[in-house]
């Protein structure tokens, strides 16, 4: 069994799940440090920065919470519905997307043009399904998407370490080469919201959400006869148990989940992201040795230039993923699993499918303006054309990543 | 309970991302204004100037429209 892919299997047998008949001790050493962790850093964010960059730290703190609890992971969901026809997970994150969307769509529709405040909404194009696909692939080599890479590192998965490490590497040369990538054939950002008006924008998200989970449940049943309950599962062991200690029933998770994007966007004015940071710390990384990163075009764009100068305590992506970080390690202390998914010795071939997949997924998430939260989450709950399109050429490029894990000792079961 | 990691593998790890911020940060024009010196533009200046939202998707930021 890989270390680490059933870490991010929703619900399943994996490293951030729990069961009935397991009652877990906290494991008070992580628990302590992960608590100091959020303190420190809380407190330096607080003495030198802004208010709303502390509430943001707390939420993604909140948000790392939810994942490892949860267990909410986008890349096992695929692969549990592509290889069993199991759809829990899937239908999970379309309840997700479709919260998600009640709570984005009457917001941003209030929004006048030039407020400091938008929907998470980005061109369509070559570089979009291009880097999608290579996301989708990637992510399923890897062992987790943008979010479930970060919480599974921040729960102490050695391998999930390595993903993270060469997703970084893969964001810094899509940050290079992404200039070029949109020079290919595309076209503007297309908001459902400018088009079709609020209620038209929520309308048609809230039924191809419906049309989706219907779709994926009839085919579950067409398999196995009926429908795993598995969404709107009550707590097995008691409401505070399975609060503190987990599994989260999935509901539980796409209630916060979906709650805590709004709030990251409520507080900073964007949607939540996650991987700029990692294109981001990457740079900084360069930079610090040397090298002139004024000589890629990205980086002397407003946004990036200014992040690449400036703190990484202000840029509102790397200050979220830190809170993420250290609250998936304080549930998987809470929940006396931390590390245990890197026990035992990985397979080389393994270890090799880390590297690439944090590669492929850090390039592809650059050419598609984000990974499954910033694109796919944040996107379609924005109601943004791109985000649709995210999916759907994310969803083919997992279905050959699903078809090439075997060759790199990676099991689909 | 069985712990599947060193304590202090921890505590160092830990130390050293917090050693790296904290160097990125005291490296920052954020840090710099709050010791006092004017007229930089850091993040949070840049971000009560801005007209127009720029999400931080990577996509290149449009002009107001």
């Amino acid at each position: 069994m890989s270390a680490s892919a059933e870490t991010l299997q929703p619900g399943a047998s994996n490293g951030a799940s729990g069961h009935s008949s397991d009652e877990r001790r906290a494991d008070g050493f992580i628990v302590t440090v992960a608590v100091l962790g959020l303190l420190l850093l809380g407190a330096l964010i607080a003495l030198e920065t802004a208010p709303f960059l502390v509430t943001l730290f707390a939420v993604g703190a909140v948000l790392g919470v939810a994942l490892y609890h949860g267990a909410f992971g986008f890349t096992g969901g695929w692969r549990a519905f592509v290889v069993h026809k199991r759809s829990g997970g899937l239908r999970a994150q379309l309840a997700l997307l479709a919260l998600a969307s009640v709570l984005f769509i009457p917001v941003l529709g209030t929004v006048e043009p030039g407020s400091a405040m938008s929907g998470a909404v980005a061109p369509v194009g070559v570089s979009l399904v291009v880097g999608a696909f290579l996301f989708g692939f990637g992510m399923q080599l890897g062992g987790g998407c943008g979010s479930g890479t970060l919480f599974t590192v921040g729960a102490g998965n050695i391998r999930m370490v390595l993903t993270l490490v060469f997703f970084i590497v893969g964001s810094v040369i899509g940050t290079m080469h992404l200039p070029w990538w949109l020079e290919l054939p595309g076209m503007n950002p297309v908001s459902l919201i400018g088009g079709l008006g609020v209620w038209g924008a929520l309308a048609v998200q809230l039924a191809l959400c419906a049309a989706l989970a219907w779709w994926v449940g009839s085919i579950e049943r067409r398999h196995h006869g009926r429908i795993q309950q598995r969404v709107f599962a009550g707590p097995d062991r008691g409401f505070l148990s399975n609060l503190f200690k987990g599994q989260w029933p999935l509901f539980w998770a796409v209630v916060v989940l979906a709650t805590g994007n709004l709030a990251v966007l409520l507080l900073s004015g964007h949607p939540w992201g996650i991987t700029f940071a990692f294109g981001l710390w990457g740079a900084k990384f360069l930079q610090a040795v040397g090298v002139d990163m004024s000589q890629f075009e990205f980086w002397t764009w407003d946004y990036p230039a200014l992040a690449l100068a400036d703190s990484v305590l202000v840029n509102v992506t790397s200050v979220t993923n830190f809170g993420l970080l250290l609250g998936a390690m304080l549930a998987a202390g809470l929940a006396g699993r931390y590390n245990q998914a890197s026990s035992g010795r990985i397979p080389p071939r393994s270890l090799l499918a880390a590297v690439l997949g944090g590669l492929i997924m850090g390039y592809g998430a650059r050419l598609a303006f984000g990974c499954n939260i910033g694109a796919l989450f944040s996107g379609i709950a924005s109601a943004s054309l791109h985000g649709w399109i995210w999916f759907a050429a994310a969803w083919v490029g997992s279905l050959l990543g699903v078809q090439a894990r075997p060759w790199f000792s990676l099991s689909n079961n | 309970m069985q712990r599947h990691y060193k304590r202090w593998r921890v505590i160092v790890i830990l130390l050293l991302i917090g050693g790296a911020v904290v160097a990125d940060h005291i490296d920052s024009p954020t840090f710099r204004m709050n010791m006092g010196e004017g007229g930089l533009e850091t993040t949070l200046t840049q971000r009560q100037s801005q007209t127009s939202a720029c999400a931080p998707c990577g996509a290149p930021c449009r002009p107001e429209d």
